[in-house]
């Protein structure tokens, strides 16, 4: 039982951490229906920036308020860079292709993805770096019990917050509003006065800004960055928004919490080598009966 | 727009020649391309060596995106996974013929048992997921070649694991013709697999070109453009689907084959993941969707990039001595991720519907934008 | 048309260019390496590629009456980021084609081999690997039936290796860990052919003497982390963890999440992670004092003789100890370049059979030669522990003891 539990509790933490970025495709997706290949190198970007601070500003020590703070800093810091990239690809490359065939900036995507990654090998060199760890590694349930320390509590502590501003951002605000009028037909949208472009170039910098912030989690969480972590992290990221049915905030999140559970359950019971196997599986059944995904409303398609 | 051309008359009389020159090497490019490469390697020794290899395999890339093309160029259905099908192609092949089993078949009769059952394995993915709409197909198929991968590492006692099955005998092991060791002479000159991939290609691009103009090529073009029109008009979308599946599968396998027995391996399962998937999906997107000469241009352009020029580029610039450090920054290889990603980004900025779009395309992209 | 032209002529050139028609040389001849460039592997080639090259330039480029050139060839593409079949099929055959190749130094990757030695072997192109340890490349009976006849198409030699196969290394370090005391392991691999193959014959070992196996998994190399793995590795509570694996295939990760978890079980692995990249990737702490690694042949800071010297070399001119692996580059280029001396022709088959007939080398490694498979004779395994950050070596196992033990009753 208490082997479950332990399982049960890396699952939601890792899955936590695939909603994260799943919320940065879901976004994206969510307002002009493209599958943002890049985010996933975005992140290992940020997470490169996030490691030179960390080195740079000799941030370390074990859980002090000065620790705190700086991780603070530092997710603001990653994610305005992020974000700021974010725009400036959306900018430069996808704003062209807005009337293009639609899977035009699907490549367009693919490309900038492969960009970021030379960046990536450029900054940070070709092997695994290690990212120092900041926060205590004792066990916050105490005793040889349940493992759960201050790193798999930030993940959680981070995710849920966010996926709940998030939420109330895309409802309750004038933006939000101007968000889901682009979303559902822009001309519509830019018809009774909105700006579409800069609609969309917000919503890529909330995409960039969460991509930013869970790079720093993700540092700080695995411990282990490399220029080419971005397309895992991409793939089950992307899977968990699709499987919450895409452009879903909190489709992306459950998403995210059932590919983690999955993936922490098959390996304790099926072992680790058909993690892999065993999660894609899953997604394709679970797309089998619910075609819209978890959370996903069908659409009907327009005649 | 170049049509014009032809009726255009010029006051020195020069011109109809030129257009009409011009307006053959249009219209019947394929015929021209392949007489110039049947011709190449009697005139290029390179063809004998590495070179050889490298567009024996760029063919193979040429087949496998042409299957692809089935799916995403003519019935609009983005596919994700279409490296587990070449992948599932290779093993069925290798399987039928390595010493390792009893069946030892002879290339073609493996080469077709392989076709016919991924054709069924594409059917029998694609009748559940049919009814999935756009993105969520193309992670459904994203997924499938994820089990698939996975699949073939760890089944170790059938598929070998990741020390792959080999040796795949060349075609024609064990025949000899008029004195020649058909099977030697497939190992040692590569000009013998040249020709053969060679031959498969210009055979899948006929039939390509058949089922373009057919009555199922239409249906599923009919079903891209509006999947309801289609079915007011009586065709069922979800059998032409299926057809497009089926027929993308069996290209696959058939490059997949082609793939097994050129390299003699099936090589590792790592060799069939999404990330061929993607660089074959880019291949039929930059050359141009449904184009079958845009996609052939997008492969030899992205695969050659990768496997012909960069590595001649990296010992060039060795031979060279520029870069006696060996510092990454002035290698080629060191660049090759950001000048292929910069390549992709440029080609859709300014050519969104691909190199080469198919007429039918770029008349659509016409109207759009009057 | 023109433009077609411009287009055209220097495709054409290129194409010239690349056939190579310059008329063979008589006094040149050329090594080519062919290894992981680009991509994860690229740290540890680079070290084998600076051994290479130092042992060239000791010989001044010259060796009996022939120039040497030196090629270095990527079977790695950008887009896998590892070593691909049609890249090292491409460079085997490449190297075929060239008439003034002599030696083929490669291949990292065990799996590599098995696509070029078959192409290699029709030309009796002499291939010498700095890094190859899949047991199946060389030895009759140990790897998969028709190894390894079905890699030598004539019937010939032309592979050869010079660091010890896995048979050595996986049975060695189950020896090693009884000795030790550990009754219970936990075994993991990367499911390559290194890293399983390894795993699989320490596995086997290990039943054999009486290790009890709690379990054997493989982890997925391209997996971010192995926190639930770890969750059931100390479920099991081994005394020891063994990775079949390298520092490419995550065994930094692995480390660290091992210590994450909490385990305090003692973790062994294989020469694929003996490099400093491994300790840091892993994180110092997370192995300090815990960590083993066995390696064939003496590590560079043990070595004497030549070895000394050339470790000593390679500290002047890099300023640092050089990696394990630079080691085995610069043995590999020492034995092509005595074997190409000891033919004394461009003859690719002559030169083949004089590296196959080795015997008694004074090379770096130390004292050995090529037995009647290409495998070295050298037989000596180290341990060493990882101790403030850096390994420290911790003692020589030998195989004839071991053999001897095994005799005893």
């Amino acid at each position: 039982m208490q082997f479950f539990l332990q399982q049960c509790l890396i699952g939601i933490t890792n899955g936590a951490l695939v909603a994260l970025v799943a919320l940065g495709y879901t976004m994206v997706y969510g307002i002009i229906r493209l599958i943002n290949f890049a985010h996933g190198d975005l992140i290992m970007l940020g997470a490169c920036l996030a490691l030179t601070l960390v080195t740079a500003s000799g941030l370390a020590g074990t859980g002090t308020s000065a620790t705190w703070l700086g991780i603070v800093l530092l997710v603001a810091a990653c994610g305005l860079f992020c974000g700021g990239l974010n725009v400036a690809v959306d900018r430069v490359v996808y704003r062209p292709l807005r009337s293009a065939p639609k899977l035009a900036p699907l490549v367009s995507a693919i490309g900038v993805s492969f960009i970021f990654m030379n960046v990536g090998l450029f900054w940070l060199g070709p092997a695994d770096r290690s990212f120092p760890e900041l926060l205590p590694t004792t066990n916050l349930l105490g005793g040889e019990g349940l493992q759960f320390t201050a790193k798999d509590l930030l993940v959680l502590v981070v995710v849920v917050p966010l996926m709940a501003a998030l939420s109330l951002l895309v409802r309750c605000t004038r933006l939000g509003k101007a968000m889901r009028a682009v979303s559902q037909d822009p001309t519509a949208a830019a018809l009774v006065g909105v700006d579409v472009d800069r609609v969309i170039a917000f919503t890529f910098f909330v995409g960039g800004f969460l991509g930013g912030a869970a790079s720093v989690i993700y540092g700080l969480y695995i411990n282990t960055i490399s220029f080419q972590m971005g397309f895992q992290n991409g793939l089950y990221a992307f899977t968990a928004a699709v499987l919450g049915g895409i452009g879903s905030i909190p489709g992306a999140v459950v998403g995210g919490l059932v590919i983690g559970l999955v993936r922490a359950l098959s390996s304790a019971y099926a072992g680790e080598r058909w993690t892999g196997a065993i999660v894609f599986a899953i997604l394709i059944v679970i797309l089998v009966f619910r075609p819209e995904g978890l959370l996903g409303r069908s659409t009907r398609e327009k005649v | 727009m170049m049509g014009r051309n032809w009726q255009k008359t010029d006051a020195t009389g020069a011109m109809p020649v030129r257009a009409l020159v011009a307006a053959f090497l249009r219209e019947r490019w394929d015929l021209v391309a392949l007489v110039l490469l049947a011709l190449a390697p009697l005139v290029i020794p390179a063809l004998g060596g590495a070179l050889g290899g490298q567009v024996t395999t760029l063919f193979i890339y040429c087949i496998l995106a042409l299957g692809l093309n089935v799916m995403v160029g003519y019935t609009g259905l983005v596919h994700l996974g279409i490296a587990a099908f070449f992948g599932i192609g290779a093993y069925l092949c290798a399987i039928l013929t390595v010493p390792m089993y009893p069946f030892q078949m002879r290339f073609v009769t493996a080469a077709l048992v392989s076709v016919l059952a991924t054709a069924g394995v594409g059917l029998a993915l694609g009748a559940p997921t049919l009814r999935l709409r756009g993105d969520y197909l193309a992670i459904v198929t994203l997924g499938f070649g994820e089990v698939v991968k996975v699949t073939l590492r760890n089944l170790e006692q059938i598929t070998g694991g990741m020390k792959g099955l080999n040796p795949v005998p060349p075609p024609g092991a064990g025949l000899v013709v008029g004195g020649l060791d058909l099977g030697r002479a497939f190992a040692v000159d590569p000009r013998w697999f040249y020709y053969l991939t060679l031959l498969a290609l210009a055979g899948v691009v006929v039939a390509m070109r058949r089922l373009e103009n057919s009555r199922l090529g239409r249906a599923w073009v009919a079903v891209r453009e509006d999947e309801l029109a289609a079915a007011a008009m009586g065709i069922s979308a979800t059998r032409v689907k299926l057809s497009a599946f089926a027929m993308s599968s069996a290209v696959a396998a058939l490059a997949g084959c082609l793939y097994a027995a050129s390299l003699s391996t099936t090589a590792d399962p790592n060799a069939y993941d999404f990330n061929r998937s993607i660089m074959v999906l880019c291949a039929v997107i930059l050359g141009g969707l449904g184009s079958i000469p845009g996609t052939l241009l997008g492969v030899a352009l992205l695969v050659g990039f990768d496997t012909v020029l960069a590595p001649w580029a990296d010992s060039w610039i060795q031979q060279m001595e520029v870069n006696p450090s060996g510092s990454s920054l002035l290698s080629f290889s060191g660049w090759r991720l950001a000048i292929f990603g910069l390549a992709l980004v440029l080609v859709m900025r300014y050519r969104p519907e691909g190199l080469i779009p198919s007429r039918r395309m770029a008349a659509e992209l016409h109207k759009a934008h009057p | 048309m023109n433009v077609r032209f411009r287009v055209v002529a220097p495709v054409v050139a290129l194409l010239m260019g690349l056939a190579g028609c310059r008329p063979a040389d008589p006094t040149l001849v050329k090594i080519v390496s062919s290894l992981p460039r680009t991509g994860s592997a690229k740290q540890q080639s680079d070290t084998i590629v600076g051994g290479i090259r130092m042992a060239i330039e000791e010989v001044g480029g010259k060796v009996g009456p022939f120039r040497i050139e030196y090629l270095d060839l990527d079977d790695s593409t950008a887009a896998a980021g590892q070593w691909t079949s049609e890249a090292e099929a491409a460079n085997a055959r490449r190297a075929l084609q060239d008439p003034d190749v002599v030696a083929y130094i490669g291949t990292f990757n065990s799996g590599a081999a098995k696509v070029s030695m078959p192409i290699l072997n029709l030309g009796d192109l002499l291939m010498v690997s700095p890094a190859n340890t899949a047991v199946g490349l060389t030895k009759p009976g140990l790897g998969t039936p028709g190894e390894p006849g079905v890699y030598r198409p004539t019937g010939r030699l032309n592979y050869t290796r010079v660091v010890p196969a896995d048979d050595l290394q996986g049975p060695l370090s189950a020896d090693w860990a009884k000795k030790r005391g550990v009754k219970k392991v936990y075994i993991l691999d990367d499911n390559e052919v290194y890293g399983k193959g390894i795993a699989d014959l320490f596995d086997e070992r290990c039943r054999e003497i009486g290790i009890e196996v709690l379990g054997h998994d493989s982890i997925d190399a391209k997996a971010q982390e192995f926190k639930s793995l770890m969750a059931s590795v100390k479920a099991a509570a081994p005394d020891l963890v063994y990775f079949g694996g390298t520092t490419q295939s995550k065994g930094g990760q692995l480390a660290k999440d091992m210590a994450g978890a909490g385990i305090t079980a003692l973790l062994m692995v294989p020469d694929g992670c003996r490099e400093q990249v491994f300790i840091d990737s892993a994180g110092a702490a997370n192995l300090e004092d815990r960590c083993f690694v066995t390696f064939g042949g003496l590590p560079p800071e043990k070595l004497t003789g030549k070895g000394g010297e050339f470790v000593e070399r390679y500290r002047k001119k890099h300023g640092e100890l050089p990696e394990a692996y630079a080691v085995y580059g610069y043995e590999a280029a020492c034995v092509a370049l005595r074997a190409i001396r000891d033919a004394g022709t461009k003859d690719r088959r002559a030169i083949s059979d004089a590296a196959l007939a080795l015997r008694n080398f004074d090379g770096a490694l130390g004292r050995w030669g090529f037995d009647e498979n290409g495998d070295t004779t050298l037989k000596t395994l180290t341990v060493s522990v990882v101790k403030n950050g850096k390994f420290e070596f911790e003692e020589i196992l030998d195989a004839n003891a071991a053999a001897d033990a095994a005799a005893a009753p």
